[in-house]
């Protein structure tokens, strides 16, 4: 099979603007909702989307969420340009959480975001450097 | 027994209110007249209360000849927990019940006793059961149809415990069999319901579970006669309701009386959406229990309810500080026994299997929609009969409608 996506959703995200974070991986969850995919998966999406499109919230300078179909599994792509990630291996433990005060206080940077991720993914890729990070996560359908 | 919301058409002039009130997008206007998509509607009751023209109505029960003609030996009415809350503040407890009596019955079972023990199940359900947060209320019929019809991925965190309406069906049912010696068929249970969605748990509960109850009637049916009835003196029986199961009745009573400290009580359509929504992206997960109610405070709100919602709350809280918590409701004693031997709990009833998913025609289908939707005004107006323009563009897609219903897109010479 080739690995051509059949259709992709793009989204950019504003660091910092915790007015609209979530609309993105809203966006993603309701169109796969509408086109009758299994629920459990729309849930896994929904989960993954978000806590990527909230860590480039928090984490980045800004950056971009795809959501790409194919024929057998829905892949989100998360590209930022930012600091990074130092320790990927920490950052994939739970309850680690590098998030400031301030955007804990607002609910969010519970050390949960990338493990969540893995957890609920059939495919985890992370690759981050000092200019940003790229994450790739498929789940099959 | 057979129940949807009806329409008046005569009443119905058209106006857009209630179809884009609809939660789940069921509505859709035909011919000037709105129209009901049965598979759809969750029963929730927005469109009777936002309809200016009152064209909705339920069904009628003919409440009145099924007591009184019918040929049920016994017959039993579950009064619900809002209704202490339709009469002025001071009503005795006691001639409620009596004039429900009177109006018919044998006798009335309180649904504030069950309330009483489902709050207990709430609370054992949560301390053992620690792999599933949130868990998420099964009271209100409504509120659960919604995540069955747009959130199915959160079935997983329904409570399964049977709302108290079944409760207080199964153990009156139950006794009066026992006590009596009669079969189930001779015996007739009624419901006085604040709420549609109660009719709707009833013909199509979504557990595997019996209904226990027969028919429901819509409290403002009955009003005017229980009311008639309390005026009058001759009291003879009364058992109090409890005070801890009363609270049911405003939203947050559920968690309050079941005792829990970390819980969210979240009322009214589009709030519950959202709570929903968050349940959905991985969050709340921290939090033990979420009460779903579709009303506007809770049952209180209910669209068969007689008085404002607010004041109904406030005449419940009179009662809670003013009536002695004298419920001596030997059936509480039974609870462990009920709960460990399942009988308060209850488990979904099997889906059809949907067809095998195929992606490539999925993403056919909404690209042809949007397609459609792209040459629409997105003005959301109504004029077509569609809620939105999306739906709208679904709707053409779906061959149900076609472009030229667009008013926008006529007045403008495009089509």
């Amino acid at each position: 099979m080739t690995d051509f996506f059949l259709k992709r959703l793009s989204f950019n995200i504003v660091a910092n603007d915790f007015t609209v974070a979530g609309k993105s991986s809203s966006a993603i969850k309701n169109f796969l909702k509408s086109m009758g995919l299994e629920a459990s998966v729309v849930r896994r999406i929904a989960i993954i989307s978000y806590e990527a499109e909230i860590n480039i919230v928090i984490h980045s300078y800004g950056g971009k969420l795809h959501c790409d179909l194919y024929e057998d599994k829905i892949t989100i792509i998360s590209e930022d340009t930012g600091p990074g990630i130092a320790n990927i291996d920490l950052a994939l433990t739970e309850g680690y959480s590098t998030a400031p005060e301030s955007v804990r206080e607002l609910g969010f940077g519970a050390g949960m975001g990338l493990p969540n991720m893995k957890n609920y993914s059939d495919d985890f890729e992370i690759k981050s450097s000092s200019e940003g990070t790229f994450i790739k996560i498929s789940v099959f359908v | 027994m057979n129940f949807s919301i009806m329409l008046d058409k005569d009443k119905c002039k058209g106006c857009t209110n209630c179809m884009k009130r609809c939660p789940t997008q069921a509505i859709r206007l035909i011919d000037g007249k709105a129209f009901i998509n049965s598979d759809k509607c969750i029963h929730c009751g927005e469109c009777i209360k936002i309809c200016p023209y009152s064209a909705y109505s339920p069904e009628s029960i003919e409440w009145y000849e099924e007591m009184h003609y019918s040929s049920y030996k016994y017959k039993i009415a579950i009064s619900s927990t809002p209704l202490y809350g339709q009469f002025p503040k001071g009503t005795d407890i006691c001639k409620v019940q009596n004039a429900i009596v009177k109006l018919g019955f044998d006798y009335v079972y309180d649904a504030s006793w069950a309330a009483d023990m489902v709050a207990k199940a709430i609370k054992r359900k949560i301390d053992e059961e620690k792999n599933i947060r949130p868990f998420i209320s099964t009271n209100c019929p409504a509120a659960v149809r919604l995540i069955k019809s747009r959130y199915p991925s959160l079935m997983e965190h329904l409570i399964l415990l049977k709302e108290p309406m079944v409760v207080a069906a199964m153990i009156a049912r139950e006794k009066a069999k026992k006590k009596y010696n009669l079969k189930d068929e001779e015996i007739g249970v009624f419901y006085i319901s604040p709420c549609p969605a109660k009719l709707l748990a009833v013909t199509d509960p979504v557990g595997d579970y019996m209904p226990y109850v027969d028919w429901v009637i819509p409290l403002n049916t009955i009003y005017g006669e229980l009311y008639r009835e309390l005026l009058k003196e001759d009291n003879t029986i009364c058992s109090y309701p409890s005070l801890n199961g009363l609270k049911w009745a405003v939203a947050g009573g559920q968690s309050e009386s079941a005792g829990l400290t970390n819980y969210i009580a979240v009322n009214g359509m589009e709030n519950i959406i959202q709570i929903l929504d968050e349940i959905e992206n991985g969050n709340l997960s921290n939090v033990d229990y979420v009460e779903t109610m579709a009303c506007v405070q809770g049952c209180v709100g209910g669209t068969f309810n007689v008085i404002n919602p607010f004041i109904a709350e406030s005449n419940i809280n009179y009662i809670k500080s003013h009536v002695k918590d004298e419920c001596l409701n030997e059936d509480l004693e039974r609870f462990d026994e009920m709960y460990e031997e399942g009988a308060l709990k209850f488990g979904l009833k099997a889906e059809e299997t949907q067809n095998k998913f195929n992606m490539k025609e999925a993403i056919m289908n909404k690209d042809k929609i949007k397609e459609i939707h792209d040459m629409l005004p997105g003005l959301d107006c109504g004029s077509c009969g569609a809620p939105t323009c999306y739906a709208h563009a679904e709707d053409v897609h779906n061959g149900e409608s076609t472009l030229y219903d667009c008013v926008v897109l006529r007045a403008n010479g495009k089509i």
